[in-house]
């Protein structure tokens, strides 16, 4: 048996893959996760009130969705309900999110493959005279500072941010920061399409040197979208019925109840709807031996979240250039469409949605006075779901005496394990034939894990 | 030619690194020829400077860290992990080791260390970057001239709420609770903020948007070189001059367990096996 093992790079976190052949054939694809921390069990014991400070902690990428969803799992668990300046605050944060981190997976970790480069700062540097692809760069990191300008406003802190508290946020955006984050995001929005565009000719020209956009068999997919865009938030607007509601019809009624997931079947059909509370229905969690993170099944059926999830289940966009884009996207590709090397340019789709959903936000005033509502802390238990880049994100707590009895984290990145694992095999069987180990299989692997932006410290946390 | 740089990222959450790439103008001076973050490269090779990330976790950190080392000119600490064990050593309690170290074998990965270790009590560190994340400003000054860098001493100082005599809580908040009023020192508020003897240079955003400040860049000079207890010692004086909460309430509050890990995730900097960083050496 020949066992062949690659190192990855341009992803968040220390994982690798290993490849098992024996006579010729292909035995195993495996993605390990090599690193872990411990979070569930440290934060046992902890003042429940410390736990939106120290879990953004479980990844700096993704840190505003760890804060955001901690702090709706202690309203969930305290019956508080923030005011609407504090949600739309909260919506623009996790926007900004969406920015950040597909301007980062489509420029910094993506787009090097498509360019044939180590790194996309090679170009910055223009190091080889090439006046366009450094200007590409340049654009690149400029549309990707949009994003952490807008969580720095939104969250106080870029990274680790700090303004969501229990029953609101600590403070309110002004007018004046509201409009110059404006005039930021409207010189970023042209340069974003533009940028887009020039990464979807070069991913078209990708899959005709492949000849192939990667494992393309129907899988589930995972997501807390609304019926008609996809809804950072985490709430969900889905005609009341499907899921256990307490109020019909209103979005904040899920809201309250902790947030929906909604679950889109292998036909491409049927989709269930489920509070955050119940995932342990519908969810199988299992360890493995070979990876510090799990993995999780949709009852069995390998299933997927991230970008191209909430793309196959949105309706529309809801905002007008993100909606040509769709249009543009399901007249290529179908619906839905499965493709791996697709979860890339739906990240594009969502990244120019993010920024004009970001300027509808910061249309409306946000310096009003109802940043918060008054609340008691109590024991009991508490859900908050929040939909992340990589997917749905809950956070599951039990306060007891004050401390934190039991923390339960459940990752996207974990939803992911079963598709990452069987994209790596099609990539595999496509490589490796009669013996022979053909040398595209080492960048393949990197295409396939990337094209899943997975996060390893929060899988693994 | 443009000097080179590699970050080696140990176990940790990236933020160091995504903040270091908030602070893009060392494009213009530096070459980095490794971060996996970022660039695909097998190995840390020969540079000028090499920043560390992240705590040493597992026996690949350890090995990792050796070997890259020696190929360093200078060798630079950043952000808590590295200094201190950060955020994962809430996990070093006896009860909460026994519980994960037994979940956490595995056959074939790297396997974990009883607890997180700062890089200096494996390999000479030259400097020390400090902050949960530190910002891209500090980055930049570690980068180009850290003896140039100017910051007031204390978070305090750069935060910009004001102080007042005339209003004195009588009991104490924590670190979340409603209402925030504007341009309010947060302790006049009630709430548990320690930017009063936190080392300054991040200018402040925390207490800015409206959340105490948690310590995240440890000790200040006064007390960067003595034990923590000092450290302590000194929030609870402030406390004591600026507040009317009873003394039962404060001493409760400030020494108990739970606060002093939470405070120590950020800012143990004289504690366990090593003695305290000289504060030359931290920017």
């Amino acid at each position: 048996m020949t066992t062949l093992t690659f190192p990855l790079s341009r992803i968040e976190g220390h994982a690798q893959v290993v490849i098992e052949v024996r006579d010729g054939q292909v035995l195993s694809a495996r993605f390990q996760s090599t690193e872990f921390r411990g979070f569930e069990y440290f934060l046992q014991g902890v003042p429940a009130e410390q736990v939106p400070v120290i879990v953004p902690r479980v990844c700096g990428v993704c840190s505003t969705a760890h804060h955001v969803a901690a702090v709706k799992a202690l309203e969930d668990a305290y019956g508080v309900t923030p005011p609407p300046l504090a949600q739309r605050i909260r919506e623009l944060l996790l926007i900004g999110q969406i920015i950040q981190n597909q301007a980062t997976s489509l420029f910094i970790f993506t787009l090097p493959d498509r360019l044939d480069v180590n790194s996309l700062f090679e170009l910055v540097a223009g190091g080889d005279g090439d006046q366009r692809s450094s200007r590409l760069a340049t654009r690149a990191l400029q549309v990707r500072k949009v994003g952490t300008d807008l969580i720095t406003l939104a969250g106080g802190q870029f990274i680790h941010p700090v303004k969501a508290v229990v029953g609101g946020v600590t403070s309110g955006i002004s007018a004046q920061a509201a409009e110059a984050m404006r005039a930021e995001i409207e010189v970023a929005l042209p340069l974003a399409c533009e940028l887009f565009d020039e990464y979807w000719q070069a991913s078209l020209a990708l899959s005709a040197r492949l000849g192939t956009w990667g494992d393309d068999a129907p899988a589930c997919y995972i997501a807390s979208v609304g019926e008609r865009c996809p809804n950072y938030e985490g709430r969900c607007t889905c005609a009341a019925g499907q899921g256990e509601k307490s109020n019909a019809g209103e979005r904040s009624s899920c809201y309250e109840g902790g947030g929906c997931l909604r679950v889109l079947g292998t036909a491409g059909a049927e989709s269930t709807c489920f509070e955050a509370r119940r995932f342990r229905e519908y969810l199988v969690y299992q360890e493995t031996e070979y990876s510090y993170a799990g993995q999780t099944s949709y009852r069995g059926e390998v299933l997927r979240a991230n970008s191209l999830a909430r793309i196959n289940m949105a309706r529309a966009m809801g905002t007008p250039l993100a909606d040509e884009y769709l249009a543009r996207f399901r007249a290529s590709f179908g619906h839905p469409a499965h493709a791996i090397l697709l979860f890339d340019l739906a990240r594009g789709i969502e990244l120019v949605y993010a920024l004009e959903r970001a300027l509808e936000i910061l249309s409306a005033p946000l310096d009003g006075e109802d940043t918060d509502v008054p609340y008691a802390p109590r024991d009991g238990e508490g859900y908050g779901l929040v939909e992340a880049p990589r997917g749905p994100l809950i956070h599951h707590y039990v306060i007891e005496k004050g401390l934190i009895a039991r923390a339960e984290l459940i990752i996207p990145t974990v939803h992911n394990m079963r598709a990452i694992e069987r994209a790596l095999r099609v990539a595999a069987e496509r490589y490796i034939k009669g013996g022979q180990v053909n040398l595209e299989l080492e960048r393949a692997v990197g295409r396939v894990v990337r094209a899943f932006d997975p996060c390893i410290a929060c899988a693994t946390h | 030619m443009m000097k080179q740089f590699a970050v080696l990222q140990l176990s940790g959450c990236a933020g160091c690194e995504v903040s270091l790439l908030n602070a893009e103008a060392w494009v213009e001076q530096y070459e980095l020829v490794y971060m996996p973050l970022v660039v695909s490269a097998y190995d840390v090779p020969e540079v000028d400077v090499l920043l560390v990330s992240g705590g040493v976790r597992t026996d690949e950190d350890l090995y990792n860290l050796r070997r890259a080392v020696r190929r360093a000119g200078q060798v630079v600490a950043v952000g808590t992990c590295a200094i201190s064990g950060g955020v994962a050593n809430l996990g070093d309690r006896d009860d909460v080791r026994a519980l994960f170290m037994a979940q956490a074998e595995r056959h074939h990965l790297p396997r974990l260390l009883p607890r997180s270790h700062p890089v200096d009590t494996v390999v000479p560190v030259d400097l020390y970057l400090p902050g949960c994340p530190p910002t891209p400003e500090l980055f930049m000054a570690v980068l180009t001239d850290p003896t140039a860098f100017q910051a007031a001493r204390a978070v305090c100082q750069e935060c910009g709420r004001r102080k007042l005599r005339d209003m004195r809580p009588t009991h104490l908040s924590g670190f979340q609770r409603g209402e925030v009023l504007p341009d309010i020192c947060l302790i006049n508020q009630g709430y548990l903020c320690v930017g009063t003897s936190t080392r300054g240079g991040c200018r402040a955003p925390c207490p800015r948007a409206g959340h105490p400040c948690v310590g995240c860049r440890g000790p200040s000079d006064a007390f960067i070189e003595h034990e923590s207890a000092q450290w302590l010692t000194s929030i609870q004086k402030v406390f004591v001059s600026m507040t009317d909460i009873p003394a039962d309430e404060l001493d409760r509050a400030l020494r108990s367990p739970q606060l002093a890990l939470f405070l120590f995730q950020f800012s143990d900097y004289a504690g366990g096996d090593r003695p305290p960083r000289p504060k030359e050496k931290v920017l």
